[in-house]
């Protein structure tokens, strides 16, 4: 009793204890935060990242000499022009009538450079080629449909799993708790599973190509979209729901016209982020074997065609961006 | 018809929101609940749809006993309006009032949204006879006003044709115009489908002017029970007034509903709404 009193005295306003924004605690926070933080960024290099940057930008503007602007110059030499063109060798392709060429492409002399290891010298004969001017480009842009044929694929697939999983995964339409548990434990699962090495496993299993890829993308996302569903089943307005369910209605009928009717949006708009995302990916995933356009990038990366390499990445990159743009409108539309 | 026999219940923290109830309802009679907040009404409401378990007493609807077991049956013959309404929002307004038939459709029909011609015109029916046009069938039941929604509410709560019909204050968020016409587009539908009615109302004149019999509870006890002509100024007067005087010792209940095994998603909702 007496030592309440004390508490709940009133003190004159001049004693009372105003905020202090920089105190001790604060100064060795931030000291502790600089040691580390200078220490991990010594780990991952970044000193060195920013005294080469630095380097590089002086060197563009005619100070020094930079390992970093010469690499960039070399890639930039060598990758221009890019090439969009097919040249073939005429003596290696089988039942082409020089009479109907396919339209716009002609046919060319020039040396065909062959080695010999035995003698370690190189020979070089006359032969003709075969070129196409936009052979390439349209090899390139077959490779990145299928790349989007990966990502739809993937986000169907991904789909198809997620949605029965993420009304298990729903707190209040979880047939048990422990279904519930095992559910979100699934979920976060392939979550954790980043797409890549997924896909190096499904490329020792099911071989190179894409169905790898397609099953790296649907397992990974399907966490993540189930996740995003369940979530929304969890957070839907109660007030429909309960006037259906006191009516009698059992709680597959409530999910059915309580729930969809007002997640669909939201899920709509998780569904075409996922599918953006997978395209996005799927031309990586073919850097470890798993189809796509990324396995014809490793490919000419690794043969130092850095012309062919400049094509495929402009191809990417308009994709993104197109893919962008019509998924904005889209996402305009069903909001 | 719905009978309340010596009905009492006493919360979990001693307070007895209804004591010794006993009301007999007849078919198609428009009951309406008066009372000041706090004198049970709503509890009494709650325990016919089985929200709340009666402490003591008997509640019989058509000669059967409400009990946990039955009570899954029992709710399909009755439909409750609530004050919020509780429409689907982004859901059609023939789809709103075709979900009051959801417990009797089958399962698959359901799910892809079919309903039989007959129940589809049935919906439509009802909601010419709470006065809707063609044009609001296929609108969602977010584009139209209030005093719509509460008609596409009174649409769905008769398309189960139920016998009792419980209204939990409908009116209460409409202007005077749009509750009157409200209120007789609720009564024309009692009549037609042959329901009974339990309204609970805050405004004595509404209920004097559509009320077959009013019943008014105070304190958990009827305090008045016949036709709205016996309900004189002095009656009306000491309703309200008496309650007053009992302010301070007066105490809400918090609304605890029954644990329903058969619906373990449904608890959940009770939580989150409390």
């Amino acid at each position: 009793m007496n030592t309440d009193t004390q508490i709940n005295k009133r003190r004159d306003w001049r004693e009372w204890q105003t905020y202090q924004a920089i105190t001790p605690k604060t100064i060795l926070f931030l000291l502790v935060a600089f040691v580390l933080l200078s220490w991990s960024g010594h780990n991952t290099e970044m000193d060195r990242a920013a005294v080469e940057t630095s380097k590089a930008v002086l060197s563009a503007v005619g100070i020094g000499d930079s390992n970093v602007l010469n690499g960039v110059s070399k890639f930039g030499s060598q990758a221009f022009p890019i090439q969009f063109s097919a040249r073939t060798e005429l003596s290696r392709l089988e039942g082409v009538d020089l009479q109907h060429l396919p339209w716009f492409s002609y046919v060319e002399e020039g040396v065909s450079r062959e080695y010999y290891v035995d003698t370690d010298s190189w020979t070089e004969t006359k032969a003709e080629y075969l070129v196409e001017p936009v052979g390439y480009l349209k090899k390139v842009l077959w490779m990145m449909w299928e790349t989007i044929e990966m990502g739809f694929w993937g986000t169907v697939i991904s789909m198809m799993i997620s949605l029965p999983l993420g009304i298990l995964a729903a707190r209040n339409y979880s047939p048990h708790p422990i279904v519930y548990q095992m559910a979100r434990g699934l979920l976060s699962f392939h979550r954790s599973m980043p797409e890549l090495i997924v896909a190096l496993f499904l490329v020792l299993i099911y071989g190179f190509g894409p169905i790898a890829g397609v099953l790296a993308l649907a397992t990974h996302t399907s966490g993540v979209l189930g996740k995003f569903f369940a979530d929304e089943i969890e957070n839907a307005p109660k007030g429909p729901q309960m006037a259906l369910s006191s009516a009698g209605a059992n709680p597959l009928k409530v999910l059915r016209y309580a729930v969809f009717p007002h997640v669909l949006p939201a899920w709509i708009a998780y569904i075409q982020y996922i599918f953006e995302r997978n395209i996005r990916t799927a031309t990586v995933l073919g850097i470890v074997g798993a189809g796509g356009i990324g396995m014809e990038l490793k490919g000419r990366w690794d043969l130092f065609d850095y012309s062919h390499v400049a094509t495929i990445l402009l191809i990417i990159f308009i994709t993104v961006v197109v893919l962008e743009f019509f998924s904005q409108k889209l996402r305009n539309k069903t909001l | 018809m719905l009978i309340f026999d010596n009905v009492s219940r006493i919360y979990p923290d001693g307070t007895q929101a209804v004591k010794d109830v006993s009301v007999q309802l007849k078919q198609g009679e428009f009951c309406v609940l008066l009372g000041p907040s706090g004198a049970g009404k709503s509890t009494l409401m709650n325990m016919v749809n089985g929200l709340v378990e009666p402490t003591s007493g008997k509640i019989v609807l058509d000669g059967e006993l409400l009990t946990k077991k039955n009570l899954q049956m029992i709710q399909r013959s009755i439909s409750m309006i609530h004050q919020q309404l509780y429409l689907v929002p982004r859901l059609s307004v023939l789809h709103n009032v075709l979900t009051g038939i959801l417990p009797l459709a089958g399962f698959w029909q359901c799910m892809v949204k079919s309903f039989p011609v007959k129940d589809q015109q049935r919906a439509c029916e009802l909601l010419s006879e709470v006065g809707l046009i063609e044009k609001h069938l296929m609108r969602r039941a977010s584009e139209l006003s209030g005093g719509q929604q509460q008609r596409v509410a009174i649409a769905r709560a008769f398309m189960a044709s139920p016998k009792v019909v419980l209204a939990d204050e409908p009116v209460a968020s409409l202007d005077p115009a749009m509750s009157r016409s409200v209120l007789n587009s609720l009564k024309e539908a009692a009549q037609t489908n042959g329901a009974t009615v339990l309204c609970t109302l805050h405004q004595m004149d509404y209920a004097l002017e559509f009320a077959d019999r009013i019943i008014a509870l105070r304190d958990g006890e009827v305090f008045f029970d016949g036709p709205p002509s016996d309900m004189d100024a002095d009656l009306q007067r000491r309703l309200y007034e008496i309650e007053h005087e009992n302010l301070e010792t007066q105490h809400t209940p918090t609304v605890k509903p029954v644990k329903k095994p058969t619906q373990p998603h449904l608890v959940d909702i009770k939580e989150a709404v409390a």
